[in-house]
C-alpha cells in the first residue's frame, strides 16, 4: 500500500511484525502503560518506526548534516570566488562565454567586486573580507568554486538545492537523510528547519517537504522563541498531570483495540507515537532552552549583538539539536525577496554586507563550538545558496542571478579541509574546471553519511526515485 | 620489450593502416555511437561529429578534436570516460572502436569519409523509430479485457455465489487454505459504510434505525440511501481531486492564488453526486471545450489540463514542462501508464516509444489557458463598459497625477545619475555613436532601470503637491470600489483557431533539439488501430485533437480505461488495488492479484455505461465487503498482509476524514455543500514570507473553521498543517494512493493545537445538554456519537470513574475519544 524502496536498502517492513509486537509488549504492553508516561526518555525510536534507526551502506563520516542556506543567491565573485578580471575590465562587455542569461533583463557590463580578497589559512584560501570569521576557519573548509545548477528562477532553484528537481513534488534533502538513516532520537524531530526573521523563502514548504514520502520524514519548522513547534504543547489551562491523566485513558482505550488484532504493527505503532510526542513535549523546549549555556558561548554566537543575536541564536541550538541526535538542521539566511534575502539586484553592497554581518560570526561560531565539543568530525556542515549572481551589473549597482558557475563549502564530517575544488572562468560567468553538478554534491552529502546516492531510492509512479535522479558522481578530491 | 610494443599495437590497431583505413574506421565508429545525436538529425550540446571541422570548431562545452593529441580531444576523452559525462550515453563502446579513434586523431585526424546510413533521413528514424512487438502487445494490461465466467462455489459458502466478486474472491482464498472472515456486526457495517462513502460517521439515530431493521434488504436499502447523500460526492470527488493534482494556487516563486479553481472541484462533486457516466467525465475533462462548447460544465471540466504548477518564467522549457505535466497526469490518471517517463528517451520497462509521448505532446500543444465567463453574452457586454467606464474616469486622474510627479522624478533621477559610478557616468557623457560595448550595456541599463523609489518622492514632494496626490489616489480608490463583482469564470482550455501549432519530436527532451514535426496520436501499444484525428469541422474554434484523444480514451475498446478506474473504485472500498500501484499498470508495476476479477469489473463497468455507483452497489453488496476486519489466527499465519481479501483491511483513514469526523461528532460541521475554498487559522510561523504569499487565516471562532476539509484552500507552499502532517498529497502531481504514515507530529496535533481542543469541549458540550448531569450517560452518547456503537463494560468503568475524578473530565474524555485509534482507523 505505501510505497515500497528497492532492494534491500528498506523494504516495506524491516521488522516483523511478531518483533514489534514483542516490542510493543515491553515498550508500551498493558503492564507498562500505567507507568508509560512517567518513565525516563527513551531516545531511540521503537522498531516498527519509520524514524527508527537503520545502518547506513557504508562505514559513515558524518552523522548529521547542518545546512546553512543563503537563499536569494550569494554572490560568489564577491565571496568565495576571486576574479581580479573583473576589476581590470569593469565597464566592458562580458564577451566570449557564450550568451549572456539574464533573468531580469537589462545586462550591464562587467562589474568589480566591492570588496577585497586575501588568502586565509595554511590553505592559502582566497575569501573576501565580507566573511573575516569565516575566513579563520578556512583550513577546515572544502570550497567548491564550480557548481551549477539548471534553473536561474528562485523557486526551481531552491527546489533543486534542496530536492535534486527544478519542479515540486519531491522530497527534499533532509526527508531522503531521515529516510535513509533513521534518527537518532525520536524524541526530537528528526529534520529541523528554521525560516529567517524576516519570513520563510520563496516556495515555501516544499522546500522541506516530504514529497511523495510518508509524512514522517517531512522537516519540522522550529520557531526561535517560545515553543519551537507549533502544538508542541496544550493551553496552559491544560497542566501536565492533566494531560497525563487523559493520555493514560487514551491508552487504556487503545489498549482494549489493541487486544482484538495484536498483531497489528500499524496500530501499535501509532501508540507509540502519542509516547514519542509526550516526551518530544519535554524534549523540544529543553532542546531550544539557551538558558545554561555560558555567557563567553553565548557571546561567540553573537546572541548579544542584535545584528548577529536572531541567527546566532538558531546556529546555537543547531549545535544543540545535533548534539541531542538530530539528523538534519537547515537554516535559512534571508527571507522574502530582494533586499530581505540575499538577493541583490541592486545595492549589492548594502545587501551583502548585511546579510554577511548576520551570518558570519556565528558561522564561525559554530565550526568553533562543534570542533570543540569534538562534534565536527560527525556533523557535516554545508553553506550554499540556491545559485551564484552575475558577473555583470544590474540596475547599476547590483547582480543578476547566475546558475551557471557558483561556489559552495563544506566542512566537517569526514570532509578534507582546505581543498579547493574546481574552478569558474576569468570572469566567474560559468563553472570551467571540475564542473560539479547538484547531483554531484548532494551524491557527496550522502556519501559522506554513508549512503550510495544509486542504492537510497523510494518506489513512486513507476519509477526507483532517487535523491540524484539518474546521475551524480562523488566528488572524491573532498573527502578526509 | 620490442616484441611487447608490437604485440600490442597489433592487438589494439592492427597494422599496416593507410591513412584512408584510419579514417573509415573512425568514420564507422563514429556512425555507430555518436552521430545520432551528433550529425544531420541534430546537434545535441550544438556538436557536430561528422567532419574533422566540426569538431574541431566544438560545441558548448568548447572544441572536441585536437588533431595528434587524442588525450586532449574532448571526444576521446568522454569516449573513454576520462571525463565525464561518458559517451554514449548509457552504452559502452568497445575496446576496438575506442583504439580506432584514438588511432585517427593520433594519425592527425585525416579527412572522413561519409559513412552509409549517416544521412539525415536514417540517422532520424534511428532517433525517432522504435516499433513494438507482437510481445510486447500481448502484456495482460494491453490486452481488451475478456469476460470471465464467474467461479463455481461450493456449497458450504453458498452465501458467497451470488454475487460474482465473492465467487471471484474465493476461488483465490480456497486455494491458499484461506477462509473468509465472519460478517461484521451492524454497528461497524454502517460506519465502515458512512466513512468510506461519505467520509462522515453515521448518527447514533441511523446507526440505530439500522440495527434495528428487520427488512431482509436491510442494508442494500442503507446502500442506496447513503449513495444518495450529496456528501458521497465530497468523499469520492476528494479521490478524483487527487488523481488531478487539484490546488487553488499555482506553486513556485509568487504561488498565485486560482481564484476559479474551486468550480471544477464543485465539478467533480456533481459528477459523481449525479453518477455521471465516467466516458462522459473523461471526455468533459480532456475535451469539454470542444464537445460541448456552450456548456459551463463541460469548460469548467477543463480545469482539468490547468492544475500543473505554474512557473514564474514563461519560455520554450517550462511550456514543454506544462505540456509534460499535462501529458503525464492524463495518461497515469485515465490510463494508469507512465507515459511521463519517454520525454527524453524511450521507456525504459514499458514498450512506450518516446515518438508517443510526442505524439500526445501534439494533441495538447495548441491548447492554452483561457478564462471563460459563464455568463450571457449581454452581461458581459454590460460588465466591460461599466469597466470601461471606470477607465475613462481614472484616465484624467492618472495624468494630472503623473504630470504633478514629473517634475520631482526628473530632479531626483538626476541627482541619482550624478552618484553612479564613475565608469558608468563615463558611459553616459561618451556620445552613444562612441560608446564601447560595454558603454553601450550601461548606458542602456540606466535609461531602462534607474528609478524614483515611492519613498523617495514623497519625501522629496511640496506639501500641496503631495497632498493633491493623495487625494486623487483617493479618488482612485473610490472608481475602483465602484467596479463591478468579477463574472464567475470558467478555469478552462482553448485554442486559437482550427489550425493545430506544429510540434516537434525533441532529442533528449530538449526544446533546443527538434527533431521531425509530429502528428498526433495516442499510446500505440494500446491502440490495435491507430484512432482517426480527422480535420475538425469549418466552425471550430480548436483543432479538436483533444475531442480524438479523449475518444479514443473514453471508448469501450482502450483495454486500460475500465480496468485502471475499477481498480480504483476496489482501491478505495478494499484498502488497496487489485493491482497495487493504482497508477502503473506497465511492466513496474504490480501485476494484478485477481486478473480474473478485474476483468470481470471492467467489463461490468462497460456494460453498465460507466456508471461509478453501479459498480458500488456491486462491490458493497458483496459478502466480502461485509466481513469483519479483525484477524483469524489461522489465516493470518498464512497471509499476513490479507493479500487474498480474506478479511476487511483496517487502514488508517485520511487526513480529511479524521477532521471531519471530529466536527461532526463535536455537532459543529458545517454542512452546507461548494463554493470558494475557505481558510481556517494557520499560526503565521508556519507560512509567513513576504514575497507575496499570504494566508488569510480566520479566527478559529469563525464559521468557516467549520466547514468540510474538501473545501479548505490548497496553497501549494501553505499547506494545512493538520491535513498535511496526516498525508495529504502536495498536488504536485498525481497522486493514486495517499501514504499512510505515523508520525508524532500527527499525535501532538491531535492532543494540543487549539482547534481540535475546541472541538473537544464542543463535544462535551454537546453530551452536557444531550445527557445533562448524567456521567453514564454521557459515556453511552459519547461512544455512541465518536465510535457508533456503546462502550464495553471495562471501557464504561474507565470512563466514567475518569469523568467521576476530574472537573474537566468531559472534556478531556471527548479529547480522548478522538485520539483513539479505533476514532482514526477505518474499521
Amino acid at each position: 500500500m505505501r510505497p515500497e524502496a528497492a532492494g534491500s536498502h528498506f523494504p516495506k517492513r524491516v521488522w516483523s511484525r511478531r518483533e514489534l509486537w514483542l516490542r510493543a509488549g515491553s515498550g508500551v504492553g498493558y503492564l507498562a502503560l500505567a507507568s508509560m508516561l512517567q518513565r525516563d526518555a527513551l531516545r531511540a525510536a521503537p522498531l516498527g518506526s519509520p524514524l527508527a534507526s537503520k545502518a547506513p551502506h557504508l562505514p559513515p563520516r558524518a552523522k548529521a548534516v547542518i545546512s546553512i542556506f543563503c537563499y536569494g543567491g550569494v554572490s560568489h565573485v564577491d565571496t568565495f570566488d576571486p576574479k581580479p578580471e573583473l576589476a581590470r575590465r569593469q565597464g566592458e562587455a562580458l564577451t566570449g562565454k557564450g550568451e549572456v542569461i539574464v533573468a531580469q533583463g537589462n545586462p550591464g557590463a562587467l562589474m568589480a567586486s566591492p570588496w577585497t580578497f586575501r588568502k586565509h589559512g595554511e590553505c592559502g584560501m582566497e575569501i573576501s573580507e565580507l566573511f573575516p570569521h569565516v575566513a579563520r576557519h578556512a583550513d577546515k573548509l572544502a570550497l567548491i568554486r564550480s557548481m551549477y545548477a539548471i534553473s536561474n528562477d528562485h523557486a526551481p532553484a531552491l527546489f533543486q538545492m534542496n530536492t535534486g528537481f527544478v519542479l515540486p513534488g519531491h522530497p527534499s534533502m533532509g526527508s531522503w537523510i531521515t529516510y535513509g538513516l533513521g534518527s537518532e532520537n525520536e524524541n526530537l524531530p528528526a529534520f529541523v528547519v528554521f525560516a529567517d526573521w524576516r519570513g520563510g523563502p520563496i516556495g515555501g514548504a516544499p522546500n522541506w517537504g516530504n514529497g511523495f514520502m510518508p509524512a514522517a520524514y517531512q522537516g519540522t519548522l522550529f520557531r526561535s522563541e517560545g515553543d519551537p513547534i507549533v502544538d508542541l504543547r496544550p493551553g496552559r489551562e491544560v497542566t501536565p498531570e492533566r494531560q497525563r491523566r487523559w493520555l493514560d485513558l487514551l491508552a487504556r482505550l487503545n489498549q482494549e483495540h489493541l487486544a482484538r488484532n495484536p498483531e497489528d504493527a500499524d496500530l501499535a505503532s501509532r501508540i507509540a507515537s502519542y509516547e514519542l510526542a509526550y516526551r518530544m513535549q519535554s524534549s523540544a523546549p529543553e532542546a531550544v532552552d539557551l538558558a545554561g549555556e555560558p555567557a563567553p558561548v553565548r557571546a561567540a554566537y553573537g546572541l548579544d549583538q542584535a545584528r548577529t543575536a536572531y541567527f546566532g541564536r538558531q546556529c546555537l541550538i543547531a549545535r544543540r539539536l545535533v548534539e541531542r541526535g538530530v539528523r538534519f538542521v537547515q537554516i535559512y539566511s534571508g527571507g522574502g525577496n530582494f533586499g530581505e534575502s540575499w538577493d541583490a539586484h541592486f545595492e549589492l553592497k548594502e545587501n551583502h554586507e548585511l546579510h554577511a554581518g548576520e551570518t558570519d560570526q556565528p558561522i564561525a561560531a559554530l565550526l568553533e563550538d562543534l570542533q570543540q565539543r569534538g562534534l565536527l568530525d560527525s556533523t557535516l556542515v554545508i553553506w550554499h545558496g540556491e545559485f551564484g549572481r552575475l558577473p555583470i551589473s544590474q540596475q547599476m549597482d547590483g547582480r543578476d542571478h547566475n546558475p551557471f558557475g557558483f561556489s559552495l563549502w563544506l566542512a566537517g564530517g569526514g570532509v578534507k579541509g582546505g581543498v579547493v575544488v574546481g574552478g569558474t572562468d576569468e570572469f566567474g560567468y560559468r563553472a570551467a574546471e571540475e564542473r560539479t553538478s547538484v547531483n554531484d554534491l548532494h551524491a557527496t552529502i550522502l556519501a559522506l553519511l554513508g549512503l550510495d546516492h544509486e542504492k537510497l531510492t523510494f518506489f513512486h509512479n513507476g519509477r526507483h526515485m532517487r535523491l540524484t535522479d539518474v546521475s551524480g558522481k562523488v566528488v572524491r578530491k573532498i573527502l578526509a | 620489450m620490442r616484441e611487447a610494443v608490437f604485440l600490442l599495437l597489433v592487438l589494439v590497431v592492427p597494422l599496416p593502416l593507410g591513412a584512408a583505413d584510419v579514417a573509415a574506421e573512425a568514420a564507422r565508429v563514429l556512425a555507430r555511437h555518436c552521430v545520432a545525436c551528433h550529425g544531420a538529425a541534430t546537434q545535441l550540446s550544438g556538436l557536430d561529429l561528422r567532419t574533422r571541422e566540426a569538431m574541431q570548431k566544438g560545441g558548448a562545452r568548447g572544441p572536441a578534436l585536437a588533431p595528434g593529441q587524442p588525450e586532449a580531444s574532448r571526444v576521446y576523452r568522454l569516449a573513454a570516460a576520462l571525463d565525464q559525462p561518458a559517451m554514449p550515453p548509457g552504452g559502452k563502446i568497445s575496446a576496438e572502436d575506442l583504439a580506432a579513434l584514438h588511432a585517427w586523431i593520433t594519425a592527425g585526424a585525416p579527412p572522413l569519409p561519409q559513412p552509409p546510413g549517416a544521412d539525415h533521413d536514417s540517422l532520424r528514424r534511428k532517433l525517432e523509430e522504435r516499433p513494438i512487438t507482437e510481445e510486447e502487445r500481448s502484456y495482460w494490461a494491453f490486452q481488451p479485457p475478456k469476460r470471465p465466467r464467474a467461479p463455481d462455489v461450493p456449497a458450504e459458502f453458498a452465501g458467497w455465489a451470488e454475487n460474482p466478486v465473492d465467487a471471484f474472491l474465493l476461488a483465490k482464498m480456497l486455494p491458499h487454505g484461506l477462509r473468509p472472515s465472519p460478517p461484521a456486526g451492524r454497528r461497524l457495517l454502517i460506519r465502515r459504510l458512512y466513512l468510506d462513502l461519505l467520509g462522515l460517521p453515521p448518527a447514533p439515530e441511523d446507526v440505530e434505525a439500522f440495527v434495528a431493521d428487520p427488512a431482509p434488504d436491510a442494508w442494500p436499502k442503507l446502500v442506496e440511501q447513503v449513495l444518495a447523500s450529496p456528501h458521497y460526492g465530497e468523499r469520492w470527488g476528494r479521490h478524483w481531486l487527487d488523481l488531478v493534482r487539484y490546488s487553488d494556487s499555482g506553486g513556485f516563486e509568487y504561488d498565485r492564488d486560482r481564484p476559479h479553481a474551486w468550480r471544477y472541484r464543485d465539478y467533480v462533486v456533481r459528477a459523481f453526486n449525479q453518477d455521471k457516466p465516467y466516458p462522459q467525465f473523461i471526455r468533459e475533462q480532456i475535451a469539454g471545450d470542444e464537445f460541448a462548447p456552450d456548456s459551463p460544465e463541460a469548460l469548467i471540466a477543463t480545469s482539468f489540463l490547468r492544475f500543473g504548477p505554474d512557473h514564474n518564467m514563461k519560455n520554450e522549457q517550462t511550456r514543454m514542462d506544462e505540456l509534460d505535466d499535462i501529458v503525464s497526469t492524463t495518461t497515469l490518471a485515465f490510463l494508469g501508464m507512465t507515459v511521463g517517463c519517454a520525454r527524453c528517451h524511450n521507456h525504459k520497462f514499458d514498450p512506450i516509444p518516446q515518438k508517443d509521448y510526442y505524439r500526445m505532446v501534439a494533441v495538447f500543444f495548441s491548447t492554452v489557458p483561457a478564462d471563460r465567463p459563464l455568463a450571457a453574452p449581454d452581461v458581459i457586454a454590460r460588465h466591460q463598459a461599466r469597466n470601461q467606464e471606470i477607465d475613462g474616469l481614472q484616465k484624467p486622474l492618472k495624468a494630472e497625477r503623473d504630470a504633478l510627479e514629473k517634475p520631482y522624478r526628473e530632479q531626483l533621477l538626476a541627482a541619482k545619475r550624478a552618484r553612479l559610478a564613475p565608469h558608468i557616468q563615463e558611459a553616459l557623457r561618451t556620445p552613444p555613436e562612441r560608446r564601447t560595448e560595454g558603454q553601450k550595456l550601461s548606458a542602456l541599463q540606466v535609461e531602462r532601470t534607474l528609478r524614483v523609489k515611492e519613498e523617495e518622492l514623497v519625501r522629496a514632494m511640496a506639501p500641496a503637491d503631495l497632498a493633491r496626490r493623495k487625494d486623487i489616489e483617493l479618488a482612485l480608490q473610490m472608481l475602483d470600489a465602484r467596479r463591478p463583482e468579477p463574472l464567475p469564470t470558467a478555469m478552462a482550455v482553448g485554442e486559437q483557431g482550427r489550425e493545430a501549432k506544429p510540434s516537434y519530436f525533441l532529442y533528449r527532451g530538449r526544446p533546443g533539439n527538434k527533431g521531425s514535426r509530429m502528428s498526433p496520436g495516442v499510446l500505440s501499444v494500446a491502440a490495435r488501430v491507430e484512432p482517426a484525428f480527422a480535420e475538425p469541422p469549418p466552425d471550430a474554434r480548436s483543432s479538436w485533437r483533444r475531442r480524438a484523444f479523449a475518444d479514443w480514451v473514453a471508448s469501450p475498446e482502450n483495454p486500460l480505461t475500465a480496468r485502471v478506474m475499477v481498480n480504483r473504485i476496489w482501491q478505495h472500498h478494499f484498502g488497496a488495488g487489485i493491482v497495487r500501484t493504482p497508477n502503473n499498470f506497465g511492466q513496474n508495476g504490480a501485476r494484478p492479484s485477481h486478473p480474473e476479477l478485474l476483468d470481470w469489473l471492467a467489463t461490468e463497468f462497460v456494460r453498465q455505461g460507466g456508471s461509478v455507483k453501479a459498480m458500488h452497489r456491486l462491490l458493497l453488496n458483496s459478502q466480502a465487503y461485509r466481513m469483519a476486519s479483525d484477524d483469524t489466527e489461522a489465516n493470518r499465519r498464512i497471509d499476513p498482509e490479507n493479500r487474498w481479501w480474506w478479511r476487511m483491511p483496517r487502514v488508517r483513514l485520511e487526513a480529511e476524514v479524521v477532521r471531519d469526523a471530529m466536527l461532526a461528532v463535536a455537532g459543529t460541521l458545517d454542512r452546507s455543500l461548494g463554493g470558494p475554498g475557505v481558510f481556517p487559522y494557520i499560526d503565521p510561523a508556519l507560512w509567513q514570507s513576504s514575497s507575496g504569499r499570504t494566508w488569510p487565516g480566520r479566527p478559529l471562532s469563525d464559521p468557516a473553521a467549520h466547514r468540510r476539509s474538501l473545501y479548505i484552500f490548497h496553497k501549494r507552499t501553505i499547506p494545512y498543517p493538520m491535513l498535511e502532517v496526516f498525508d495529504k498529497p502536495d498536488a504536485a502531481g498525481s497522486c493514486p494512493e495517499r501514504n499512510r504514515s505515523t508520525a508524532p507530529t500527527q499525535a501532538l496535533v491531535l492532543m494540543n493545537s487549539e482547534a481540535v481542543r475546541r472541538q473537544a469541549a464542543f463535544f462535551a458540550q454537546r453530551l452536557q445538554q444531550e445527557r445533562p448531569g448524567d456521567p453514564a450517560a454521557q459515556v453511552e452518547r459519547g461512544f455512541a456519537l465518536a465510535l457508533a456503537r456503546p462502550p464495553s463494560p471495562p471501557e464504561r468503568s474507565l470512563a466514567e470513574s475518569f469523568l467521576r475524578s476530574s472537573p474537566y473530565g468531559l472534556v478531556d474524555f471527548c479529547q480522548a475519544l478522538f485520539n483513539t485509534n479505533e476514532f482514526a482507523y477505518a474499521p
